[in-house]
C-alpha cells in the first residue's frame, strides 16, 4: 500500500498539489479515531482537539463508553462542543467489536452526525478504553491516533501491538506526570518512535502548549491529505507474526496483502 | 439459491448488524430486580409475545417481497407490515433500537445487493425500518426461506438474551446455551403460528407490558452496557 501518512507532526504545508492523479476528494467528513488503553487521556485529548480546532472546522464527537456516559458528559461538561454533536454509543461490553469487527452502531452514529450538521469537516470517534490490540477498522475511521500515557509504564511503547506500531500517529500523553511515576518521557519517546519505522510520535501534555499545537497541526494535515486524496485509510491491524500449535509460523498483512472490511 | 448460508448468516452474531449492542430487554430487567434465575423464563415469555409478533411481521415481509415462491416485489404490502408492526411496538425505546438494528440490516443489504428491487422496496420505508421488517426482507434476498426466516427471527431473541446474561449475570455459558436449546418445543409451535398468518392487519399483537415499561425505564440510564 503506497504509505502517504508517514508525516511528523508539524507546521509543513498542505500537500494537495502532489495529488494530481490521486482519486477525487472525499466530500464527507474526515472520520479520526482515537483508540488506547483506559485511563490514558483519550477523552481529554479529543477535547483538546476541539478547543483548538471548532473555531475553524465543523466537527462532531462519538464516544463508546463501556459502562456509563461518562465520557460524552465530560466532553459535553467541558462546553468545548455543542452537546447535540456529541453522542454516546452503547458497546454491549465489547469496545474493541464496536470499532473492528463489527461497527454498524459507530458508523449509523456518525452518519447521523453527518446528516444532521452537514457538512461537517471532522467526526472524532472515541474507542471505549480497550487493551494493546484494539484498533479501527478502516470501514470507520480514515485515520487514528492510538493514545498511550507514562503513568502506564515506560516499557509499554516496547511492547509493540498494532496499534502503538501502525497507527497513523501514537501519542505518548501526560509527559508531564513522568517525573513522578519514575517513568524516563523522551526514552519512552524514542522506544516508540523505534517501534513504529519512521510513523510519527508526539509526546503530549495539557501543560505543554506547544504539544497541543501539534497535535492540532497533525490532524489539519491529515484533514487536508484526506480532502486531497493524497491520504489512504491504513489499517494497523494485522496481528503479529505467530505460531499456531501445528508449528507453522507466520505473518499477516505484507505488502499486498490488504483487506476489505464490509 | 439452496446453500443454506442465508439462515445461517443472519443467525450468527459475527454478522456486522450491530447486535452485539442489544440485549433484549434483559438488562433493563435484571436492573429492575429479576432474579437471574427467571432468565430462561424471561426468554421463554419473550417468545412467545414479541418473539412470536416480530417472527410474523419477518414471514409478512419475506412474502411481501417475494417469498418462497419468487412472486414479484410489492411494495405495499411491505409497507403495510411494517406500519402493522409499529402499531404493535407501543414503547418508544424498543421501536428505537429495533430501527438501528433494522438500518444495520439495510446497510448489509445495499452493499450486497444493491439493486434487488426488494433492497429498494426495503430503503423506501425509511432509513431505519423495524428489525423485524428488514430480517425478512434480507432473508428473501440473500436465499433463506420463510420458515427459516421465522426461526432465525426467534433463535436470535433467545440467543441475544443468552449471550448478554453471559456479561450481566455470574452465568455459566454452557447452562446459556442449554437454555438456548431447551426453548426448542416453544419455538417449534411459535414458528408454526407465525407461519399461519395470512395477512398483515392479522398480524398478532401479543404484548409484554413488563418488558416495555422496564425499556421506558432504560432509556434514561447513565450506567448501562447495553442500549436496550
Amino acid at each position: 500500500m503506497p504509505d502517504t501518512t508517514r508525516r511528523t507532526p508539524s507546521t509543513e504545508p498542505a500537500a494537495g498539489a502532489r495529488a494530481a492523479d490521486a482519486s477525487p476528494a472525499p466530500r464527507r467528513a474526515m472520520r479520526l479515531g482515537v483508540a488506547g488503553p483506559v485511563g490514558t487521556g483519550k477523552s481529554t485529548l479529543i477535547a483538546s482537539l476541539c478547543r483548538e480546532l471548532a473555531a475553524e472546522l465543523s466537527m462532531a464527537v462519538v464516544t463508546n463508553d463501556i459502562y456509563t456516559d461518562e465520557d460524552a458528559r465530560l466532553l459535553r461538561a467541558a462546553g468545548v462542543l455543542p452537546v447535540e454533536r456529541i453522542h454516546a454509543v452503547e458497546t454491549g461490553a465489547c469496545p474493541h467489536t464496536a470499532i473492528r469487527d463489527d461497527v454498524t452502531p459507530n458508523l449509523i452514529a456518525v452518519e447521523d452526525l453527518e446528516a444532521e450538521f452537514a457538512p461537517l469537516d471532522l467526526v472524532v470517534v472515541e474507542s471505549g478504553g480497550d487493551n494493546l490490540t484494539a484498533t479501527f477498522s478502516p470501514a470507520l475511521a480514515d485515520a487514528q491516533i492510538f493514545c498511550l500515557d507514562v503513568a502506564g509504564g515506560g516499557d509499554v511503547a516496547r511492547k509493540g501491538g498494532p496499534g502503538i506500531e501502525r497507527a497513523d500517529l501514537l501519542v505518548v500523553n501526560k509527559t508531564d506526570l513522568a517525573p513522578h511515576v519514575g517513568v524516563d518521557a523522551a526514552q519512552m519517546v524514542a522506544d516508540a518512535t523505534r517501534a513504529r519505522d519512521g510513523l510519527p510520535v508526539l509526546a503530549l501534555s495539557q501543560h505543554d502548549r506547544a504539544s497541543l499545537g501539534a497535535l492540532a497541526g497533525w490532524v489539519r494535515q491529515v484533514l487536508a491529505d484526506h480532502r486531497s486524496g493524497v491520504h489512504v485509510p491504513r489499517d494497523p491491524g494485522p496481528m503479529a507474526p505467530h505460531t499456531h500449535a501445528d508449528g507453522t509460523t507466520h505473518a499477516h498483512g505484507g505488502a499486498g496483502d490488504v483487506h476489505e472490511h464490509a | 439459491m439452496t446453500s443454506g448460508l442465508g439462515s445461517l448468516l443472519l443467525a450468527d452474531a459475527r454478522l456486522p448488524v450491530g447486535g452485539h449492542t442489544y440485549s433484549a430487554g434483559l438488562e433493563p430487567a435484571l436492573i429492575a430486580g429479576m432474579p437471574a434465575e427467571l432468565i430462561p423464563a424471561y426468554m421463554t415469555a419473550r417468545l412467545r409475545t414479541v418473539g412470536l409478533v416480530e417472527a410474523a411481521a419477518s414471514v409478512l415481509a419475506h412474502r411481501a417481497v417475494g417469498g418462497d415462491g419468487g412472486a414479484p416485489v410489492d411494495p405495499r404490502a411491505l409497507e403495510a407490515v411494517h406500519e402493522e408492526l409499529l402499531a404493535r411496538s407501543p414503547s418508544d425505546p424498543l421501536r428505537e433500537v429495533s430501527g438501528m438494528l433494522g438500518r444495520g440490516l439495510v446497510r448489509l443489504a445495499a452493499r450486497l445487493r444493491p439493486d434487488h428491487p426488494a433492497v429498494a422496496a426495503l430503503r423506501a420505508l425509511g432509513r431505519a425500518p423495524q428489525r423485524p421488517v428488514a430480517l425478512g426482507v434480507v432473508a428473501a434476498v440473500i436465499g433463506a426461506g420463510e420458515a427459516e426466516t421465522a426461526r432465525v427471527s426467534l433463535y436470535d431473541d433467545a440467543q441475544t438474551v443468552a449471550s448478554a446474561a453471559l456479561k450481566l449475570a455470574p452465568v455459566d455459558p454452557v447452562d446459556a446455551a442449554g437454555w438456548v436449546l431447551s426453548t426448542g418445543d416453544v419455538m417449534t409451535s411459535v414458528v408454526a403460528e407465525a407461519l399461519a398468518v395470512r395477512d398483515a392487519a392479522d398480524l398478532p399483537a401479543p404484548t409484554a407490558p413488563q418488558i416495555e415499561g422496564w425499556s421506558l425505564e432504560h432509556r434514561n440510564k447513565t450506567r448501562r452496557i447495553f442500549i436496550a
